[in-house]
C-alpha cells in the first residue's frame, strides 16, 4: 500500500480515539526512606572538600542535608522532542535518605511533574547528579521552556559527579559508568538491572498498553541511581579528606593529577608521596619534583631527581631535568653537560623498534648535550 | 582594442559573421535614484553617504520602503544591482533601534553567507556599533556556538544547517525566536524542485515556532530574474508577498552574440566542437586584454579550457597565472584568492562552472563566454550578467554545442531573448516531503487539535496517520512525539530520497577517501558494480556497491573506455486525477503511477569512436518510485496508418523532442523530468508517451506539463520541422541509429495529428 493509500484508511485519527476525557490533576509519586545505616558518614561531606573536588565554589553555609540529588529517565537523547518522564530526587530526612520520585502517567501530567520538581528545588541548596550538567538540567530546563514555565529554579551550585569520578577512577576503571562504579567502587551489585538504552522503549510501551508494570524497574533503577549518588559522593569526599585510607594508588595519584590541575599542591603533593609506594612510583615521584619546581621550592626537586638517579629511577628523566636545573637554576653548565652526557648514556643504542617519541628525545637531547657544549666554550 | 572596438572588427569580418546567427544590442540603461526612505535609523545614512553612497537606486529605495511598512517583499535583481542593501538596511535599522531585535540570513551555500556577512561586517564596524553578527553552519566550532545562539543579532546560516541544527534544538535559541523581526533569504531561485519543496517546509516548522514564542518575523526575499518570482515567494513563506522589480541600477550597453561553430558534416548533422570554438573566442578576447569570465558546464570542461588558455598567456613573465579556472572542489581559501584577483583586476580570465552563477562578488568584467547553454534561460541570463559594467560596453556570446537544447536555444534566439526565464516550481505538499517535515514539526512542538502546518491541507489526516504508526500520541487534545528517533536526520534537504550514498575512493589502502555522494536513485545507473564513474576528469571503476551501507567502493583506473548502463523502466498505475479526450479517440490525462526501474545490464563504450567493446551485467534490486505523471494515449486511428516498427520510431523520435522541450517550457533542469513510450503501455492499454516527476512524490512538473499539452506537442513539433536535416539528427528528433529513416516524418505525422 503506499502512503497515500494509507492516509486515506486513516479517516480522522483525533475522532477515532475517543478515549473518555481523563481529567488530569497530578503525576504518580512514590516516597521511599531508606534506612541512615545504609549511608555510613555521608553527612560528614564538608563544602570545602566538595570545592577541592570540583574546583569550584560552593555556598559558605554548606550543609549536606541541603543536597538535592537527581536523576531522570528520559524518552532519548536531547532535542526538542525529548521528554523526562521520570524525575527522582533524594535527600536526608530526620529517619534517614528519602527518594522522592515524579513520574508523568501520560504527556499532559507532564506539567505537574515539573511543578513537583519546582517545589523540591525550592527547598535545596546544591544539586548533586551524574553527568547531570550536560544532559539532565538542560533538558529539564527545556522541558519547562516548552511548558511555558520559568526554568531559573535550576539555577543552583551543580555537583556533578561524572566529571570528578573521571578524574579520579578513569585511569584504573577506564570506564566511569555509574553503573561500573557502583561495581568497583561502593561494591554494590544489581540484579535485573534493566539497561539504559531500553528505557526509552519501556515507557512507550507503557504507554500504548497502560501496563504500568513495565515501569516497575524504570522506576526502581532510578531510585538506586539516586541512592548511589549519595553514597558515590561521600567516598569520593572521604577519599580526598583521607588518600591514606584508599585501596588503590592508581586513584591516589589520578587525585593528585586531578588536585594539581585544580591548584592545590599541597593536598596533590600528599597524594604524591603516597602513591609512591605503589606501582605508579616512577610517575608520582616526577609529579611531585615538579609540582615542588612550580611551587618555587628547587631544592626539594633536585633531592627527588637526584634520589631517583641513585636508585635508577625514571631512566633519563631525572638526569634531564637535573641537566635543566643545574643550566637555569645554579647556572652550573659542567654539571648540566655532565648529567646531559649521562642522559645520552641512557638513550644510547638505538633499535629498531624505537617508537617515535623516544627518538625524538634522543634527538632533543642531543641537541641539548650540542648547545651545551658550545655555551661551556663561550665561558 | 576596447570591447566597442573588438565588436566593430568582428562585425567586419565575414568568416566570423558566417557562424553569428544573431548579434543584438543591448542598449544602455540609465540610473534611477530615489532618497533614502523616511523612517531608516538616522545613524546609518551618513555611514552610507561616507562609503559614497548619496542615494538609493529605485528598486533599494522601494524594497526598503515596503520592508518599513512591515510588508514581505520579494525582491528581483539582476546580477551586481546592489540587492544586499535591500535586506541589510532595514535589519540594520532594525537592531539599532532595538538591540534585542534579530535577524535570521539564509543562504544557499556556505561561500555565498561568507561572501555577504564580509560586507555587513564592513558596514557595521564603519558604525562603531555593536552589532554581532555569526555564521552558524557546519563549520562552526562548538564552543563559538553558545555566543552565536545567546548573542548573535544576525545569525547567517544556511537550510540544511535550520532545519537540522536549529529547530530541533530551538529551546537553545529562545532569544532568537522570542524577537525575530526579519528573515532574509538570498538566491530564493535555486530553491525549486525538491530543494524549495523542503525549504518551504522548514518554514512552516520555524514559522510555527515564531508563534509558539510570540514573534511575527518578516520576509525579505531575494530572486534573480525568474518568471514567477512572486509565486515563488509566495509559495515559500506562504504569504503574500510584494514584489519589487523596478531594478534602477545602471547598464552599460551591452551585445549579445549567439555564435553556432560550422557545420562539418551536414547528414549527420555534426558540428565543430564547442570546446575549440570556445577556446578561439575566449582566446581573442584575452589577447586583446579584456577582462573575461568563460562559462563551462562541467568540471572537466573548466579544467581543459583554463589549460588551453594559461597555454596562450604562458611566457616568462608569468603571465600564465592572470587564467585561472574556478569550480567547486577548490579550497575556500583558493576560491576566496580568485575572487580578489578578479576584483582587483589582478586576472585577466576565469574559466568557471556555474559555481561563479550565484551572487559571489567578483566584480563587472567587460566579456563573457558561454560554452554551452547552461539548461535554463535564467542561468544563462545569470552567467551572462558576469558581463556588463555600469558604465561602458560589455559583450557575451554565447557559443552552441551540438546538445539539441543548444541547437534550440541557438536556432531560435528569439525564444531565449524574448522568453521571459524559467519558472521556478516546487510542491511543499509533495506528500513524502511534507510527511517528514511534517514529522520534524511534531518533534519540535507538540500539535494540538486543530492546529494547521502552514497552507498544508489536510493536516489531522497526517496526524491521524501519524498516531496510527505510534509515532504520536494524542491524548488531552495534542499530540506528542512518542519515538526515540530525531526525525531531522532522516531528511536530506537537496534530494527526495533520504539516504545517499557515500562515494569512497580505496586506491591508496591506507587512506580511504570520501569524494562524494548520490542520491539512491542514480545509484544504480552510475555506480553499479564495474561501472566506470568519472569524476573531476579522473577514471574510477566501482569496485564494490554496498546497497544496504549506502556506500559505493570506487578505484582509480586508466581505460580507455566508459560505461553506459541499461535502464529498464516499467510504470504502473496508481491513479488518474483527471484527463481530457483529444482528437479521433486519443486522450491526455494526468495521475499518480509508480515507476520501477530495474538495471541489468551495462555497454562498454570506446572514448572517441563510441563503438562498443562488450556488455556487463549488473545485479541489483529494482527501484520503486511514486510520482506524478501525465500521458497521451495516440488514436487508434493513427495508429494503424503505420507498421509497427514505423510506429515506434515515430514514438521515439516525440520523446527524443519531449526531451528538449519540456525542461525548457516546464522552466525546470533536464533531469527533472523523465519521458518515455510504451506502445503497448500498461497504464492504457495502447500506444502512449508518458512524461513524470524525476523525484518521488514530484513537484509539480506533471500538473504543468499537463496543463500546457498542446503547447509542449506544438514546440516539438516546431523543431522537428525547422531543422534542416533530411531524417533527423541529434539536435531535434534523434540521429538516423536511433530512429530509423522513417522516424522523424513519422513523429511530424503524428504530432500533426495529435495537435489538430
Amino acid at each position: 500500500m503506499n502512503l497515500r493509500d494509507k492516509l486515506r484508511a486513516v479517516d480522522g485519527g483525533s475522532k477515532r480515539h475517543q478515549q473518555p476525557q481523563r481529567q488530569y490533576t497530578s503525576c504518580w509519586q512514590r516516597r521511599e526512606t531508606r534506612p541512615m545505616e545504609d549511608f555510613p558518614r555521608v553527612l560528614e561531606v564538608r563544602g570545602e572538600t566538595v570545592m577541592l573536588m570540583q574546583g569550584e565554589e560552593m555556598p559558605e553555609d554548606f550543609d549536606p542535608r541541603r543536597i538535592l540529588y537527581l536523576d531522570t529517565e528520559t524518552t532519548g537523547f536531547a532535542g526538542a522532542g525529548t521528554v523526562a518522564f521520570l524525575v527522582g530526587v533524594g535527600s536526608f530526612a530526620e529517619d534517614g535518605f528519602t527518594v522522592r520520585q515524579y513520574l508523568m502517567r501520560d504527556y499532559p501530567e507532564e506539567r505537574f511533574l515539573l511543578r513537583a520538581l519546582e517545589e523540591e528545588l525550592a527547598q535545596f541548596d546544591v544539586i548533586c547528579s551524574f553527568n547531570g550538567r550536560s544532559f539532565d538540567v538542560p533538558l529539564l530546563r527545556d522541558r519547562f521552556l516548552m511548558n511555558r514555565m520559568n526554568p531559573d529554579c535550576l539555577d543552583k551550585p551543580h555537583i556533578d559527579l561524572l566529571h570528578m569520578a573521571r578524574r579520579v577512577w578513569k585511569l584504573r576503571l577506564k570506564q566511569c559508568s555509574l553503573g561500573r562504579l557502583e561495581e568497583a567502587v561502593l561494591g554494590i551489585a544489581r540484579e535485573g538491572d534493566i539497561p539504559g538504552a531500553q528505557v526509552p522503549q519501556r515507557f512507550f510501551d507503557y504507554l500504548k498498553t497502560g501496563q504500568f508494570d513495565l515501569l516497575r524497574d524504570v522506576i526502581d533503577h532510578n531510585a538506586q541511581d539516586i541512592a548511589s549518588l549519595c553514597v558515590l559522593l561521600s567516598r569520593m569526599a572521604r577519599m580526598y579528606e583521607h588518600p591514606e585510607e584508599a585501596l588503590h594508588t592508581e586513584d591516589v595519584y589520578a587525585m593528585g593529577v586531578a588536585l594539581d590541575r585544580m591548584r592545590h599542591p599541597e593536598e596533590a603533593r600528599r597524594c604524591y608521596r603516597l602513591a609512591m609506594g605503589g606501582s605508579l612510583r616512577t610517575q608520582s615521584q616526577l609529579r611531585l619534583a615538579v609540582s615542588y619546581r612550580r611551587g618555587g621550592d628547587r631544592r626539594q626537586a633536585k633531592e627527588i631527581w637526584q634520589a631517583m638517579a641513585m636508585r635508577r629511577e625514571g631512566g633519563a628523566t631525572p638526569y634531564i631535568e637535573l641537566a635543566k636545573h643545574y643550566e637555569h637554576v645554579e647556572k652550573d653548565i659542567p654539571a648540566a653537560l655532565e648529567m646531559t652526557r649521562r642522559a645520552m648514556m641512557l638513550l644510547s643504542e638505538p633499535t629498531l623498534f624505537d617508537s617515535t617519541a623516544v627518538q625524538e628525545e634522543r634527538n632533543a637531547v642531543q641537541y641539548r648535550y650540542d648547545r651545551l657544549k658550545s655555551r661551556l666554550k663561550e665561558q | 582594442m576596447n570591447v566597442d572596438q573588438l565588436a566593430d572588427s568582428l562585425r567586419r569580418d565575414p568568416m566570423f559573421m558566417e557562424n553569428v546567427v544573431r548579434w543584438e544590442e543591448l542598449p544602455a540603461r540609465p540610473a534611477q535614484y530615489a532618497p533614502f526612505p523616511e523612517g531608516l535609523d538616522p545613524r546609518l545614512v551618513p555611514v552610507l553617504q561616507r562609503r559614497g553612497v548619496h542615494q538609493l537606486y529605485s528598486h533599494q529605495a522601494h524594497a526598503v520602503r515596503e520592508v518599513l511598512a512591515g510588508r514581505d517583499v520579494v525582491v528581483v535583481t539582476p546580477t551586481a544591482s546592489g540587492k544586499t542593501m535591500c535586506y541589510n538596511l532595514p535589519v540594520l535599522s532594525a537592531i539599532l533601534n532595538n538591540e534585542d531585535a534579530r535577524a535570521l540570513y539564509l543562504f544557499p551555500t556556505k561561500a555565498l553567507s561568507a561572501d555577504q556577512v564580509s560586507e555587513l561586517y564592513e558596514l557595521i564596524e564603519e558604525m562603531g556599533v555593536d552589532i554581532k553578527t555569526y555564521t552558524y553552519d557546519g563549520d562552526t566550532p562548538g564552543a563559538a556556538r553558545r555566543a552565536v545562539r545567546q548573542a548573535g543579532h544576525i545569525v547567517v546560516t544556511n537550510p540544511d544547517m535550520l532545519h537540522s541544527g536549529i529547530l530541533p534544538h530551538h529551546t537553545k535559541w529562545v532569544k532568537l525566536f522570542e524577537n525575530l523581526k526579519y528573515i532574509v533569504i538570498d538566491e530564493i531561485h535555486t530553491y525549486r524542485g525538491v530543494f524549495g519543496s523542503n525549504l518551504a517546509n522548514v518554514l512552516r516548522r520555524l514559522m510555527r515556532l515564531c508563534a509558539f514564542y510570540g514573534s511575527h518575523p518578516q520576509f525579505i526575499l531575494c530572486s534573480a530574474t525568474i518568471a514567477n518570482p512572486k509565486e515563488l515567494a509566495e509559495t515559500l513563506t506562504g504569504r503574500d508577498v510584494t514584489l519589487i522589480d523596478d531594478n534602477g541600477a545602471p547598464m552599460g550597453r551591452r551585445h549579445f552574440v549567439f555564435y553556432n561553430p560550422p557545420v562539418i558534416n551536414r547528414q549527420l548533422g555534426i558540428r565543430k566542437g564547442v570546446i575549440p570554438e570556445t577556446r578561439q573566442i575566449a582566446g581573442m578576447l584575452l589577447k586583446n586584454g579584456i577582462q573575461t569570465i568563460t562559462f563551462a558546464r562541467s568540471r572537466l570542461t573548466v579544467e581543459v579550457l583554463t589549460k588551453y588558455l594559461k597555454d596562450l598567456m604562458r611566457d616568462p613573465l608569468g603571465n600564465a597565472g592572470r587564467v585561472r579556472g574556478y569550480r567547486g572542489g577548490y579550497l575556500p581559501t583558493q576560491r576566496r584568492e580568485i575572487e580578489r584577483g578578479l576584483r582587483a583586476g589582478q586576472i585577466d580570465a576565469v574559466v568557471s562552472t556555474n559555481a561563479l552563477e550565484l551572487g559571489i562578488d567578483i566584480g563587472a568584467l567587460d566579456a563573457c563566454v558561454l560554452c554551452g547553454y547552461p539548461g535554463t534561460i535564467a542561468s544563462a541570463w545569470q552567467q551572462a550578467g558576469r558581463a556588463g559594467r555600469r558604465k561602458g560596453t560589455s559583450i557575451v556570446f554565447f557559443v552552441a554545442s551540438s546538445a539539441a537544447i543548444d541547437q534550440y536555444i541557438v536556432s531560435h534566439p528569439d525564444y531565449f531573448l524574448r522568453q521571459s526565464p524559467e519558472n521556478a516550481l516546487l510542491n511543499p505538499d509533495n506528500l513524502y516531503i511534507l510527511l517528514s517535515h511534517f514529522k520534524c514539526a511534531a518533534y519540535e512542538l507538540p500539535f494540538e487539535d486543530g492546529d494547521g502546518f502552514g497552507n498544508a491541507p489536510a493536516p489531522e489526516e497526517l496526524l491521524g496517520f501519524l498516531e496510527e504508526e505510534n509515532i504520536l500520541r494524542h491524548v488531552d487534545g495534542r499530540y506528542h512525539w512518542m519515538a526515540e528517533d530525531f526525525p531531522a536526520s532522516e531528511i536530506s534537504l537537496r534530494s527526495a530520497a533520504s539516504e545517499n550514498f557515500v562515494i569512497i575512493d580505496i586506491t591508496d589502502p591506507a587512506h580511504h577517501r570520501v569524494i562524494g555522494e548520490m542520491d539512491r536513485y542514480t545509484v544504480p545507473m552510475l555506480l553499479h558494480e564495474n561501472a566506470i564513474y568519472m569524476h573531476e576528469g579522473q577514471q574510477y571503476q566501482v569496485e564494490k556497491l554496498d546497497f544496504d551501507a549506502c556506500k559505493a567502493f570506487i578505484r582509480q583506473v586508466d581505460t580507455g573506455y566508459y560505461t553506459d548502463a541499461n535502464l529498464n523502466v516499467s510504470l504502473s498505475l496508481l491513479d488518474v486525477e483527471k484527463s481530457e479526450d483529444t482528437p479521433e479517440g486519443g486522450s491526455c490525462a494526468l495521475g499518480e503511477v509508480k515507476v520501477t526501474t530495474l538495471v541489468t545490464m551495462f555497454k562498454k563504450i570506446r572514448f572517441d569512436t563510441h563503438e562498443t567493446l562488450g556488455f556487463g551485467h549488473v545485479r541489483l534490486p529494482e527501484t520503486d518510485m511514486h510520482t506524478t505523471a501525465m500521458w497521451w494515449t495516440l488514436p487508434d486511428s493513427l495508429c494503424a496508418r503505420f507498421e509497427s516498427d514505423t510506429l515506434k520510431n515515430g514514438m521515439l523520435a516525440i520523446t527524443n523532442l519531449l526531451r528538449i522541450v519540456a525542461p525548457l517550457y516546464l522552466m525546470c533542469a533536464p533531469q527533472d523530468v523523465a519521458v518515455l513510450y510504451q506502445v503497448k503501455s500498461p497504464i492504457t492499454d495502447r500506444p502512449t508517451v508518458i512524461l513524470y516527476d524525476n523525484c518521488p512524490g514530484g513537484v509539480g512538473l506533471a500538473h504543468k506539463a499537463y496543463g500546457m499539452q498542446k503547447l509542449l506537442l506544438e514546440k516539438a513539433l516546431q523543431i522537428v520541422t525547422d531543422c534542416a536535416c533530411t531524417q533527423g539528427c541529434p539536435s531535434c528528433a534523434g540521429p538516423v541509429g536511433e530512429i530509423g529513416t522513417d522516424g522523424k516524418q513519422t513523429a511530424m505525422t503524428l504530432l500533426k495529428e495529435l495537435i489538430r
